[in-house]
């Protein structure tokens, strides 16, 4: 029983993981706190659902697909929400953001119906056992995908030009300004990116969960939480974080109560957020000044 | 008999005024209001029993209308949160001109807003079937699906009597609905002389049940019976019942047979047991509605009809009362014997529960086939 919750735990946590970078990115490079990221997951999974589902496009092409549109939404995104209020301090952005995922949530709801959609896996095999556990291919794909996106994002970040230009403007970008980088043009590539990584975590959390606006919710809050556990605007932060919440929820549902799977979590969070404010790898305030 | 003027004038003012009246009258609908989820998790199959309710309008108003006037819907979203229907009945209740009112098929949330019923005063038809929202003293509330200590004993009577198993997995959300389902089923195997393996509620709208299904698997349980409220858990759960090797008989409330999760789940469904309030060929009204429903919704089946039933009710109730006052509208309802409807035959009695029996069905290759009625005198 403990291999299988610790298994489930980690496909679950991947999950929240996927999105939790996605609310890091941004943080890092625009210091915007997007509650829309759940709703980036949302729309990569209904646009994978329109491609294979009423298209009958072939699965991986929907894949491609949905992740190529949602960068550019990323973009109409960043030029919606962030653009016009870049100069006024986070706040107005923050609320930009969640008055925008609000609308998202319910311009899906009217122009696809409240109908939660069924879609299929990335693998017609639904699973294997190894031993006594069940290794179900949606949460292997899941864990799989997302170290392989944690891997390309430390590449890029600490090993490519581009990734340096973008850490420059997460960390100052007045400075960045000066020394020729294209700011704009970077932030509004971390928005493309992060509405990619919404994609692909709403593309893996389809055949498990169904496709419905509902599920932006149930992600997007777990993913912040995890956000906060591994230390507001850390990579590597939000990857543990995301997992630890994954395991600590499934484990404590399996074995003290299913009904407070979702309390365990949140009390995961309110520990931290008492003992150690500053997550598992952020700074404090003070020591960063 | 010499007519004058002022006098001619005056019978011309008196008949157009009469008649403006009276074509006033005659335009005047009668208002029902209603609680739908138009959004919200329970938005599909709010649909689906909206479009059943303005089918059964529809055949009201062509028979007549009720007490000679049309009826007409006055709807509200109750976006399947019980703040939400809360809101949604408050809304309606303002408008004085609405004479009854259809409520939600969620027992948590007709729970929610029972105390406003009371308030206002006025016939609430609804399809939840936690047993105690009929026996809380609430005198409004009028059931037109059966209660669930109906649909417990008919589960336990099934699995013990007829499938003839022993250790039971209760799974049940942790909600109003689920929670009095769950009551329900411990009660009922109670006075067949066991006692359930394993009582697992869940809390609703979750990613994965892995925990619950590995404790069913470890309980050792020969039957797994479940409440549970939202379609997609459901669906979940079927997918990971099957995934992790549990290989039991499985008889599942209302929401197992659910197109709706049926679609979902698919193959994982195939086997599995329902208890069924409305089944398309359970009785000949089921079926008239059946067919009348998959003609103007391009053959689509309806998934219930205790909407269709009451508004069928309702019209019988004011048609028999011969007003719109309240208490003899209500009276009217509780005296409502035999009548028959897609549900089953409604037998009202004082605290506006009408039904007493469930259909027994099998998912048979994603097919709903009609097993047997099992039906309780009391």
């Amino acid at each position: 029983m403990f291999l299988q919750l610790l298994f489930t735990g980690f496909g679950i946590g991947a999950i929240y993981a996927l999105v939790a970078l996605g609310f890091v990115l941004l943080i890092r490079a625009a210091s915007v706190v997007n509650f829309g990221q759940g709703e980036f997951a949302m729309l990569g999974a209904y646009a994978l659902v329109i491609a294979v589902n009423m298209f009958h496009l072939p699965y991986w092409v929907g894949i491609v697909l949905s992740i190529v549109v949602m960068a550019g939404f990323g973009v109409a995104f960043a030029g919606a929400t962030y653009w016009p209020l870049r100069n006024r301090g986070g706040l107005p952005v923050i609320i930009s953001t969640i008055g925008a995922s609000i609308f998202l949530e319910n311009m899906v709801l009217v122009l696809y119906g409240p109908n939660s959609e069924q879609i299929d896996g990335l693998f017609d095999n639904p699973g294997f056992d190894i031993g006594p556990v069940f290794v179900d291919s949606q949460y292997l794909s899941i864990i799989v995908v997302a170290t392989l996106l944690v891997a390309l994002q430390y590449f890029i970040f600490e090993r490519t030009l581009l990734g340096k230009k973008l850490q420059a403007t997460s960390q100052d970008k007045e400075m960045a300004s000066l020394l020729g980088i294209p700011v704009a043009m970077m932030i509004l590539i971390t928005f493309a990116y992060s509405s990619a990584l919404g994609a692909v975590a709403g593309i893996l959390v389809a055949p498990i969960l169904f496709v419905s606006t509902g599920m932006a919710a149930l992600i997007a809050l777990k993913a912040f939480a995890a956000n906060i556990i591994g230390g507001y605007g850390s990579i590597p932060g939000a990857i543990l974080g995301g997992l630890a919440l994954g395991v600590v929820e499934t484990m404590g549902a399996g074995y003290i109560s299913v009904p407070y799977k979702d309390a365990f979590a949140f009390l995961m969070l309110l520990m931290f957020l008492m003992v150690r404010p500053q997550g598992l790898f952020g700074e404090k305030i003070s020591e960063k000044a | 008999m010499k007519l004058t003027r002022r006098a001619a004038l005056a019978s011309a003012a008196a008949v157009s005024t009469f008649s403006i009246l009276h074509r006033a009258n005659a335009a005047d609908t009668l208002k029902i209001g209603v609680c739908s989820p138009l959004t919200g998790p329970a938005a599909e199959v709010g649909a689906i029993q909206l479009n059943s309710l303005k089918l059964s309008t529809a055949e009201v108003n062509a028979a007549g209308g009720i007490l000679g006037r049309q009826v007409e819907l006055v709807i509200e979203d109750d976006a399947t949160t019980n703040p939400g229907i809360v809101l949604a009945f408050s809304r309606l209740a303002a408008n004085t001109d609405i004479a009854a009112f259809i409520g939600s098929i969620r027992s948590t949330q007709v729970n929610a807003m029972a105390p406003d019923v009371e308030k206002v005063g006025k016939p609430v038809m609804f399809g939840g079937t936690d047993p105690t929202l009929t026996h809380n003293g609430y005198k409004w509330l009028f059931r037109c699906r059966p209660n669930d200590s109906f649909s417990a004993r008919v589960i336990a009577d099934f699995g013990v009597n007829t499938l003839q198993l022993k250790k039971w997995a209760l799974v049940c959300s942790s909600d109003a609905f689920g929670t009095g389902g769950q009551n329900a089923l411990i009660a009922a195997l109670d006075k067949l002389g066991l006692k359930p393996t394993l009582v697992q509620p869940y809390a609703n709208q979750q990613a994965d049940f892995t925990p619950v299904v590995l404790a069913v698997k470890q309980s050792g349980a020969e039957v797994i019976a479940s409440y549970f409220t939202f379609e997609p858990d459901l669906a979940v759960f079927a997918r990971q019942v099957r995934q992790l090797g549990v290989r039991v008989p499985w008889i599942g409330s209302p929401s197992i047979v659910s197109p709706v999760t049926r679609n979902l789940a698919k193959n994982a469904l195939f086997g599995t047991y329902g208890i069924a309030d409305f089944t398309p060929d359970a009785n000949d009204e089921s079926k008239k509605f059946t067919a009348a429903y998959g003609k103007v919704h391009n053959n689509a089946l309806p998934d219930s009809g205790w909407t269709y039933d009451a508004m069928k009710i309702l019209a019988r109730a004011f048609n028999d009362a011969k007003t719109t006052d309240p208490v003899k509208v209500r009276e009217a309802i509780i005296a409502i014997k035999g009548m028959k409807g897609t549900e089953g035959t409604y037998n009202y009695d004082a605290n506006g529960d009408g039904l007493r029996g469930y259909n027994i069905v099998k998912n048979v290759d994603g097919n709903i086939v009609y097993d047997r009625h099992i039906e309780f005198d009391s």
